[in-house]
Parts: C-alpha cells; structure tokens; sequence
C-alpha cells in the first residue's frame, strides 16, 4: 500500500503541528502579541483539521460534493459565531 | 375521476397500471393487524403511520386552542376564567410546541415518506429501519409531551423557550425537563430522517430523472431535509446545552450570565426561523404539484421556481436576528438582517407570481385539493406581507410582542396547513385506494376558510393585545369574540374532514390508479395503493418517457442490497426486507429513559420513592436502549441499494457513506453551535479576561497525541483490510480501542483534579463552557469506543478481511471527524 506511507507523513506532520500549537504557548507569544499568536495557532488547527479530512477521511479522493456538504455545516457554524458574536459589540 | 394515459411533465409519459397487485410482500403481517404496524420499515405504511399520528397531534394541539380561546373570551384577571394562570401558561406554551414541531412538520413527512419514493422511482428509501426508527422517536417525543403534564407541570414558558425563564430557577418542575428533553428526541427523529431522505433523493432517483426534472413536490422536499438536517442540529445544541443547565446545573442562561439570555434566542431563531421554511415548503411544493393538476398547465417559469426555492433556502439562515430586534443587539446588525429580511421575501414574490399565472394560463377544476391549495395561496399571501411590517426594525419595536405577531405567524403557518390538506385530500385515493366525498370536502373548505379568517383576522386589528398573556384591552372584546367564534368553526371543519376520509376509507369507491386528469408525476402510474414494491420493473425515464424495464434489462427487485447496519449481500438478485421490531424497541426505551432521566434534576434526584422510581427507570432505559441499537446493528436485513439510475451529484458514493458524511454535516453544526456558545459567551465575558480552566495545557496535548495516534490506527485497520490480514485488523482496532480508553482516563483524571480543587461545572460561566463542550465530546469518544468494540468481535470473526471492509472506512470517518473536533477544542479550551 503506497498511501500507508502518507498517511505515516501525515500523522508525523500533525504530531510536530499539534507540538507547535502549545510551543506558540509555552515561548510566550501570547503574552507578547495575543492576536498574531491566537491567529497562527488556529491557523495551525485549520490545517491539522483539513489534512484529517483530506487525507484520513480520503476528501481529496472523493467526489467533491462530499467536501461542500461539509463545507456547508462549516459555514453555518461560523455564519452563527461570527454574527452572534458581533451582535453584542 | 379517470382512468386514462397522460402526458407527464416530469420526465414524459406513462401509462398508469391498473389493477397491480396490492402486494402484501410476504415479509409483513396484513394491514389491519396490529403487528404490522409496529414492525413495517416500508416507506408507503411508515408514511400513513405518521399521518394519522400527526393528525392526532392536531387535535390535541386544537384542544388546546379552542382552550385558549374560551379564557380570551373576555380580559380576565389571574384567577378567572376556565384555566388558572399557570394551566394558561402551559397551554399557550404546549399549543404552540405540539403544533410547530408535533402536527405541522410531520404531518409533511408523511406525505414525503409515502410519495417521493414513488415520484423519484425508488422502491424505498434508502435506509428503511431508520425511516421507521426516525417515526418511533417522533411518537415517543411526543409520549414525553404527554407525560410531561403529570410530572408537576409541563413546559410554562412560551413555545421559544426563552432564557432565562427556562432554567430551573423559574421552571423547577420536572415536567419541564421532560419537554426539553421531548425536543431533544424530536431533534435526533428529524436528523435520522434528514440523513435518509438526502441519501435517497440524491442516490436513488430513476434514470434518466435529473435534477431538473424532479417533481415539485420531491424539490420542495429535498430543500426542506437539507433546511431540517443543519437547523434542527442547533435546535439540538440548545436544547442539550438547556437540559444541561437544568438537569447538572451548568450556567449558560444563567441571569449571572452574560449574554446568556441573548445567546438563547441565537441559538432558538437560527434554527427557527429556517424553521418557517421547514414547515411550508413541503406545503409550497404540494401547492405546486396540485395548481399543476387542476390547471391542466406546467407551472409558469418551472426553472425560476426552483431557483427561488433554493435561494429562500440558503437565505432562511441568514436572516434570524430579525426575531431579535427587541434584544440588546447592536443596530448596524439589526439593519443588516433587516435588509436580509427584505432580500428572502423577492424569490417568494417570484414564486407567489409563478403560481398565480400558472393558473391565469390554465383551465382550472375546483375540486377539494384545488381549493384548499388556491385557498392556502391566498393566506399565505395575506400572511408574508403582514409579515414585512415585522422585518423592519422601527416597525417591528411597534408590533413585536402583540397579537400582531400572532396573527402573522398564524396566517403564515396555517396556510402551509391548508395546502398539505390539500395534499391530504390529492393524494387521499392513491394511499387508500378509495374516493372521497367531493360535495363533503367542498363543505368541508367554505367551513374551514371561514373559520380560519373569522378566527385570525380579527387578531390583527385587536393586535394591541400583548402576547401570551388574558388580559387586554376592553374595546379589543368584540374581536377577540369573533375570533373565539371563529376557532370553534375551524375546529368543525377538522371534524368535517376528518368524518369524510374516515368514511371513505371504510365505504368509498375504489380509486383508479389515475384518478386526477393532467397529473403529471410517477406516483399515478402504479396502481392505487402501489404494490409494496411500488413499481412493476425498474422505472426509468432514459427515453423521455416513464417506462418499466422488465427483468431482461434490469431485475425487479434491487441488484445489490444495502445494508442499513446489518448484512451486505452480493450482486446476486435478493429479496429486500419490510419488516424489523427494533426501531420500535428503541422508541421505546427512548420513552423509558427519558422518563427516568428527567427526575435528575441540578445534579441530583428527588428524594425517597420518587427518586428510586426515576433512577430505576433510568437504569431500565438505558439498559434497553443500548440492548436494542446493538441488537438492530446485527440485525440480518436488506435493503434496495439502488444507485441504479441519477446520483447526481455524489456518483460513487455508497449509499451507507453518504449517509455517514450528511450525518457528519449535522454533527459539524451540532459541535459549531456548542463552539459557537462558547465563543459568544467569552466576547460578552470579555475575550482576554476568560482564562482557560485548566491550568495546564500538556495532559490536553497528550490527549492530542492519543487521538491522532488512534486516528492513524484506525487507517492502518483498513490498510490490513485491504491485505486481508485479520490479525492487522484486530490489532489496529485493539489499539485504537487502548487509545479511545486512554484519552478517557486522562481526562477523568484532570476533570478528577479540577473537581479536587473546587472546580465544577456549576460554578460559573467559563467552567461550564469547558466541561459541557469537552464532555459533549467525551461522549462522542465512548460511542466511538463502542463501535471499536463491535467491529473488534466482528474482526475476531472474520469480517472485513474479504473485500468488505466498508463498515471500517464508515467507522473511520465518524473517528476522523472527532479527532477533528479535538483539534479546535484543545487549543480553544486549553491554550488562548
């Protein structure tokens, strides 16, 4: 199985990214620049969460119908945070 | 009534099949046995099932109507009148609950359940135990409705379920929880239901029937389960974040909370006003299907019809805030949904218009369903433009809370009433087989209209009187009189219709196949009532035109069986299966548990016997619950796979995964709405002031590190699948097992430490937020490990090592998705 390779590539990658997330934490950039640090470490759970998808649930070799369905779900969630949230500013 | 070949707009010309042979199927008892009806998983009996259960949600829900409109008669003063203040309150509250969620929106599944598997030429859909599972959750939610009555007192509250008057504080009773927790159940009936109706109308649709072609009616609907699948997961989401505040005590709608109040009504209108749609749409589409009939013309701008559709659908979710304009939400987004208010009402113009010509253009037959159906357009215009005086903010300040409000929503939702009894009265001969009273049902609608408008008209002009409330102003009494008039007429119509089909179906003339001239969708072409298998051979529309294909070109009875959770079987011919107890077994346990359930309340029960009772009933509940979904998971049972014909736009996929992946939608929205709570909550708490609660963001890392681990087992499981290595496969499955279990544990011990310190989920705000949606997730973790168990036997036995390992590629996108949502919690929860 050629993919087992890959997917070993993969779970390597999101070890080192879930690693880092809490590095950004542990140097205190947080305390430093709070949004730069809050933006890269969500940044780096978008990504861990999209090579899950992509690759551990094989989006990339699916018809890409199934990504918008779930796309779909994923933008009635920020739809409802995004607006809610600025509701009360 | 004929008999005759019509030419057929969707998708050519058939000829109906009279005289087809009402199959009993062999696998079901016969139809006046009671046994049938607890057992069936066909979609036609499934349909009626809910039909007739709907309908008896009507006439409680009328009772309750006609019992608010006699305490309205005149102003009352607490105390007065024919109800105390709190049986008031309770049947305001129930009326509005039963009919939005118990009568209107299933009364419309039924109808889908019964036609679009034969509009689209399937010969069921596409998971039948869960069609019939998805029917026992809606009856055992509303059993809870009921029992919530002799628990205390039921739901008081206003059907909103507004915060923070739904917390304990100031709805202790335990029936209350019952109620929440009959929404919680309604919530996971329509999802299972939402899951197979898009599998089957985008997977199982005959060739040659595309997209374009599908019957109104079909469109309507696929709209309406895609609106139900993401809008009833955030109805979910509050609803368990409420029964969480009232049963362990967890504060989000707290009055200390805030925000908590506002973020009751995002959370209620972002699924409820997608719920306005959910509930006429299916009704629009009716409407459609019925003008189509009885005008003898296609309807006007077909394409344009189902582009507004579409848009009134994707725009239902951006336009809720208009429900909260009285709320303390700031104005720039009080003018933004104002604006998006204005924008959902021009597809509708275009659909109204639509309508309306495509009966100018034709020659129109006033028969029953016909007049209910122009009747319902009427109303339902009537209905959205006093509907326009509440999108605008200024106006709205004016209107909201009156019986303004009342009056719309009524003239609204009610039309959508009218139009499926419209449906009710079209579709009537062909799931009978017999005729109605047409001089009856003509009765039947002059008595109903003029009920409807004598009973809600006269709220608009008496619509200074406040909502929810039995006082009013003394020079409102002659409208609200009339109005009092009015429902009692209404409610004789309901008796009148009813005493016609009843008596039509016990000494009607037997219904032709085709019963209405110019009809033009699949389901005339099949005898009245279609045989269980629905059609005579494979449907099929390649040529232009319905036709049958025989066993030459394709057999009869489904190439390929899926496997709805139980067995797959090969491409051998196979005779499918009508019949399972355990959807019923689950429903009831469902009942069971809940019951037991809702004596927990604020994290403890009630003393002495009553508590024993609770507990104990728990304890049975669960017990049978879980006794029922392993035993429907191994359950031998066959299913039409089709993927035979269109699939548009999700070719390749197995029934069984698409399933998997829209249910993954609806969690996506579930987690999103959890989130969504937590973000809101820390903007208003104030984002940089909100410290994680733990203090220490490595055991959450080390959880991280478990569940990537158990991910990348689960893959190298279906990796020793494909090498057909059984000992691959169980060791991967064992170790994904040990890590699920580790992430447990390491988690109950920091949930154990925090506890130690004086931490817990009701001591505030932030703490709730934490271990709600952590241990929502939790619970997402151990139904996973219960699954790993099952295919672990399953594996030790040999499965999946012989080219069908897809129950593990299913299983691994469910694993997938929660490692996923681990992703986001752990940095939200334990690291900004």
């Amino acid at each position: 199985m050629a993919r087992t390779k890959l997917y070993a590539g993969i779970y390597v990658a999101l070890f080192v990214i879930a690693t880092m997330q809490v590095a950004v934490e542990q140097t205190g950039l947080l305390e430093e620049s709070y949004v730069l640090a809050l933006g890269l470490i969500t940044l780096l759970s978008v990504i861990k969460a999209v090579m899950v998808a992509g690759y551990f649930q094989h989006l990339v070799w699916e018809p890409r119908s199934l990504t918008y369905v779930m796309l779909l779900g994923f933008v009635g969630f920020l739809a409802l945070t995004v607006a809610a949230s600025y509701s009360i500013q | 009534m004929t008999d005759e070949t019509q030419p057929r707009t969707d998708g050519g010309a058939a000829t109906a099949l009279p005289g087809d042979s009402h199959d009993e199927g062999g696998h079901l008892p016969p139809r006046w046995s009671i046994k049938r009806w607890l057992v069936t998983t066909n979609h036609k009996d499934v349909g009626i099932l809910y039909i007739v259960t709907a309908m008896f949600f009507l006439v409680f829900g009328g009772i309750l109507a006609l019992l608010i409109r006699a305490q309205m008669w005149v102003p009352r003063a607490p105390g007065e009148g024919i109800l105390s203040a709190m049986a008031y309150n309770q049947v305001v509250s129930l009326h509005g609950l039963i009919m939005v969620f118990w009568f209107i929106s299933p009364f419309a599944t039924g109808f889908a359940n019964y036609i679009v598997p034969l509009q689209i030429g399937a010969d069921d859909l596409a998971f039948p135990r869960l069609n019939a599972l998805s029917y026992w959750l809606y009856l055992a939610s509303g059993m809870m409705v009921f029992a919530s009555f002799f628990q205390g007192s039921t739901y008081a509250g206003g059907w909103t379920l507004y915060a923070p008057l739904n917390i304990p504080a100031f709805m202790p009773s335990i029936g209350a929880t019952t109620t929440v927790f009959a929404l919680v159940t309604f919530c996971a009936s329509v999802t299972v239901g939402g899951v197979n109706f898009i599998t089957t109308i985008h997977r199982m649709r005959a060739k040659g029937l595309t997209m374009r072609s599908l019957p109104l009616f079909t469109w309507s609907w696929l709209l309406t389960v895609w609106m139900m699948l993401l809008a009833f997961a955030a109805l979910l989401a509050a609803a368990m974040i409420l029964l969480s505040d009232r049963m362990l005590g967890t504060q989000y709608f707290a009055m200390t909370t805030d925000s908590g109040a506002v973020l009751w009504t995002h959370l209620f209108w972002f699924f409820g006003h997608p719920e306005v749609y959910i509930v006429f749409f299916p009704a629009l589409g009716a409407m459609a299907e019925i003008f189509q009939t009885f005008s003898g013309n296609r309807i006007v701008g077909r394409k344009w019809f189902i582009v507004s559709m579409v848009l009134v659908a994707l725009q239902s979710f951006i336009v809720w805030m208009h429900h909260m304009f009285l709320t303390s939400i700031n104005l720039e987004v009080k003018t933004l949904f104002m604006a998006t208010t204005i924008g959902i009402s021009l597809p509708f113009d275009l659909m109204v218009f639509a309508l309306i010509y495509t009966l100018i253009k034709g020659r129109i037959r006033w028969d029953t369903p016909m007049l209910y159906a122009f009747g319902a357009l009427v109303l339902f215009i009537v209905g959205g433009i006093t509907g326009v005086f509440l999108g605008a903010v200024v106006l709205d300040y004016e209107f909201r809370g009156t019986y303004w409000v009342v009056a719309h929503f009524h003239y609204v939702m009610v039309s959508g009433v009218t139009a499926l009894i419209g449906a009710l009265f079209y579709w009537f001969p062909k799931m009978t087989g017999k005729t109605y009273n047409e001089f009856l049902g003509k009765v039947s609608f002059a008595v109903f209209f003029t009920g409807f408008n004598l009973l809600y008209f006269p709220l608009f002009l008496a619509w200074g009187t406040p909502r929810r409330v039995f006082a009013y102003r003394p020079e409102y009494i002659a409208w609200h009189q009339m109005a009092s008039v009015g429902a009692v007429i209404l409610g004789i119509s309901f008796l009148l219709i009813i005493y016609n089909l009843a008596k039509s179906l016990v000494s009607g003339d037997d219904a032709a196949a085709n019963p209405w001239p110019y009809s033009t969708t699949a389901e005339w072409a099949v005898s009245s009532p279609p045989p269980m298998e629905n059609f005579p051979g494979t449907p099929s529309y390649a040529n232009g035109a319905l036709e049958f294909l025989g066993s030459d070109e394709e057999p009869a009875m489904g190439t390929a069986a899926a496997t709805d959770g139980g067995h797959a079987t090969g491409h051998e011919e196979v005779h499918v299966d009508h019949a399972s107890i355990w959807p019923f077994v689950i429903g009831l346990f469902s009942l069971v548990t809940v019951i037991g359930l809702s004596g927990l309340q604020l994290g403890s029960f009630p003393e002495g016997l009553e508590g024993l009772f609770y507990q104990a009933t728990s304890v049975v509940g669960v017990v049978g619950l879980l006794g029922g979904i392993s035993a429907m998971g191994y359950e031998n049972f066959t299913a039409h796979e089709g993927g035979l014909g269109e699939a548009w736009p999700f070719e390749g996929v197995e029934n069984t995964k698409m399933g998997m992946w829209v249910f993954l939608a609806s969690d996506v929205v579930l987690f999103g709405a959890f989130i969504g709570a937590a973000i809101f909550l820390r903007v208003a708490y104030g984002w940089t002031q909100w410290n994680p609660v733990p203090h220490n963001p490595i055991p959450g890392l080390v959880n991280t590190y478990l569940l990537l681990t158990s991910s990348f087992s689960v893959i190298l499981a279906l990796v020793a699948a494909k090498k057909h290595s059984r000992k691959g496969v169980v060791a991967s499955l064992v170790v994904t097992f040990m890590l699920g279990i580790g992430f447990l544990v390491n988690k109950g011990i920091e949930w154990l430490e925090l506890y130690h310190e004086g931490i817990w989920l009701d001591d505030g705000v932030r703490e709730s937020v934490y271990f709600l949606t952590t241990g929502l997730h939790m619970g997402h973790v151990i139904a996973g490990l219960l699954v790993t168990a099952y295919l672990i036997w399953r594996a030790w036995n040999g499965a999946y090592i012989d080219g069908n390992d897809e129950p593990l590629e299913y299983f691994g996108l469910y694993w997938h998705f929660v490692d996923i949502v681990w992703l986001f919690l752990f940095p939200l929860f334990y690291i900004v």
